[in-house]
């Protein structure tokens, strides 16, 4: 074996009486499969008396792959009723080519039909059944998580505390900034769409109700919810989900810590302590937005502007506002824990249960809110 | 064979993780056709080392050469087509969780883009069933199949394309005696077949005594190598107490004396 520089594979073929000798040539390795394939269907389209000898003299390099098709042929042509016999093989392609005996591929394994035809019902009824599972799953996980919650208020040393504070750090405290801009934004973009509108009847000065009630009451606590789902419903999800995968909550079980106890209900606890605070914050940022836009173009001080915010903003709809923060937090805390704890095994169920999570955090925050606001406006808040 | 040559040769190597140095001045050379262990503490840098030289780990000092080579960026090697050269055993295993083991074994025989599809199915059951596993593991995800398996899995996906140099980090940890042995078997064979050059780390002293042709040990940043005799006699306290101590005596029995 000289230097690896890939020849061109051949096969010359030398006709005598009642023999043919065939004479590979070049490299027959991984890299010359492509060429290789072609040579070897070409014997069979080739009437040859029936016995055949390879005659290797002339072969320069080969590998596994080179002496698995030259195997291959042989036993075809084998089967064919052909007599073959080998000529001039070195020592090593012997021991490989005798090796190859015992890990040759049996072919009904790798041809066996993986799928079959109802492949596209089955996938319906494996989507159907998977969902009702889904439901089921996460209404016994909020079982679970409920009984958690009970059993640490009834045990309060139970409460991981610095693991709570942490968790509200890293949920609420570092997402100030990101909740602030996009609420002052949204208050921006609210009183100049709303002002534009309320011109025309000349009554722009409803432009402060409008942007006041609608921040604190909707806007505010729903900008929260999606912001707190994307962004630390994802990282709930993709940090329990690779724990899973590494084994790290069969350690904590086995260590006699519950993982509901260690990892979940902190973070849960956290994101319900954290939200009202949060929707508090974006409310504030929201009308500063918006009193930003309507000082400006409304002509309206700002003592004027904090005045009719002051009217306009029952005590009864700040705190339908706020009060929906807990349970969005909890909503998004479970269902994050939740995805996480699906996670099994592979890199590509990471990102899927991370999706799903934000995805389904955002969609039951949504419906909540849906059946929330029926219910207030029932009550007559 | 003729005269060896070296196949992968460090000169001066310097490796540091922002101030904590790894390697210091590290020199080595490894021959074409032998299969070569490398030996040291948990964390005398013997993986970061398998890194280095494969350009993983970014080199702070010192020249690598690989084939003739040199090993810089990874950048550089993606170019210089080193891959289909080397086979790499992680000490993890590193299959990639969300493909099958057929696909994983294939994915370098893919990269190649020189054998056919059906050819490449076939190939990935002959290495499947070389390094041990059922031809029904094919279809198994990695998340589905124990530590040995893994292992034997990675090693298949190594040897994907008949590699010319094969890189095993602690191939044999956490595997039962008997299987094991039949790795090191199969190493043997493999190199004998293949003409293979493997680059072994691993703290097995049954496998170094069978397999090794020459060691490096790492201690104190450098490498001390030389073969197994050889080191047996060296007097620094580390590897006197590696192949003295209880352990290494009983392994090592037949060697001394
Ligand atoms: N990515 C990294 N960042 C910082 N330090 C590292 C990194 N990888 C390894 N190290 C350090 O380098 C040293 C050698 O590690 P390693 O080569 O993995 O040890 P071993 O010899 O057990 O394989 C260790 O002290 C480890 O902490
Ligand atoms: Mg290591």
């Amino acid at each position: 074996m000289e230097k690896m520089v890939a020849c061109t594979p051949k096969i010359e073929i030398f006709s005598q009486k009642d023999t043919v000798i065939l004479k590979p040539q070049g490299s027959w390795m991984a890299k010359t499969a492509k060429e290789i394939e072609p040579l070897c269907a070409d014997i069979f389209q080739k009437a040859f008396p029936k016995h055949l000898i390879f005659d290797l003299v002339n072969l320069q390099d080969f590998d596994t792959t080179g002496v698995w098709l030259l195997k291959r042929t042989f036993q075809m042509l084998k089967e064919k009723g052909y007599r073959l016999n080998l000529q001039n093989e070195s020592d090593t392609f012997q021991a490989l080519f005798s090796r190859l005996d015992v890990y040759k591929p049996s072919y009904q394994e790798i041809y066996k039909p993986h799928f079959f035809l109802g492949k596209w019902l089955v996938e319906l009824g494996r989507i159907s059944i998977s969902l009702v599972f889904l439901i089921r799953d996460l209404i016994i996980f909020l079982g679970q998580v409920t009984v958690g919650m009970v059993f640490t208020f009834l045990h309060p040393t139970h409460v991981r505390f610095t693991s709570i504070v942490a968790h509200v750090e890293r949920f609420g405290v570092n997402a100030i900034p990101i909740i602030s801009l996009m609420s002052i934004s949204l208050g921006l973009v609210l009183a100049y769409q709303g002002e534009e509108q309320l011109r025309r009847f000349g009554a722009e000065i409803y432009t402060i109700n409008l942007v006041s009630i609608s921040i604190v009451r909707e806007v505010g606590i729903l900008i929260t919810a999606i912001l707190v789902a994307g962004r630390t419903g994802s990282s709930i999800t993709a940090q329990i989900g690779i724990m899973k995968i590494n084994q790290e909550v069969d350690a904590l079980n086995t260590l006699g810590l519950n993982p509901m106890e260690v990892l979940i209900i902190p973070r849960v606890l956290a994101l319900i302590i954290v939200m009202p605070l949060l929707a508090f914050i974006s409310d504030l940022a929201g009308l500063l937005g918006g009193g930003i836009m309507i000082v400006f173009s409304l002509d309206v001080s700002p003592q004027l502007y904090i005045h009719r915010v002051g009217e306009a903003v029952t005590m009864g709809g700040f705190w339908v506002g706020i009060l929906k923060a807990p349970l969005f937090g909890a909503i998004i805390g479970i269902v994050s824990c939740f995805e996480g704890m699906r996670v099994t095994g592979t890199a590509e169920s990471v990102g899927r249960c991370t999706t799903r999570s934000v995805v389904e955090g955002i969609f039951f925050v949504t419906i909540a809110d849906a059946l929330l606001s029926i219910f207030f406006s029932q009550i007559g808040i | 064979m003729g005269t060896p040559k070296p196949i992968i040769s460090i000169r001066d190597l310097v490796t540091q993780f922002g101030t904590q140095s790894v390697h210091e001045n590290l020199n080595l050379d490894i021959f074409q056709g032998e299969i070569f262990g490398i030996v040291g503490g948990s964390g005398s840098g013997k993986s970061v080392l398998m890194g280095t030289i494969l350009g993983l780990v970014p080199i702070k000092k010192g020249v690598i050469t690989v084939l003739g080579k040199k090993v810089g960026s990874l950048e550089k090697i993606m170019k210089l087509h080193l891959q289909s050269h080397w086979g790499v055993l992680f000490q993890g295993g590193a299959l990639f969780s969300s493909l099958t083991v057929g696909e994983n074994i294939q994915i370098p025989m893919k990269e190649l883009d020189a054998i056919p599809k059906e050819l490449a199915c076939e190939m990935a059951f002959i290495k499947l069933k070389m390094v041990g596993l059922e031809e029904g593991d094919f279809y198994k995800y990695p998340s589905e199949l124990s530590g040995g398996m893994v292992k034997r899995a990675a090693l298949a996906r190594a040897l994907a394309v008949d590699p010319e140099i094969l890189f095993l980090d602690e191939p044999t940890a956490g595997l039962d005696p008997i299987s094991a042995a039949a790795f090191d078997d199969l190493i043997l064979t493999l190199r004998e077949n293949l003409n293979l050059t493997v680059v072994m780390i691993t703290h097995d002293l049954d496998s170094i005594k069978r397999l090794c042709n020459r060691l490096a040990v790492l201690v104190d940043k450098h490498a001390i190598v030389g073969t197994l005799k050889a080191l047996l006699n060296n007097n620094h306290p580390w590897i006197h107490e590696y192949f003295h101590g209880i352990r290494g005596k009983t392994a090592l029995a037949d060697l001394m004396e």
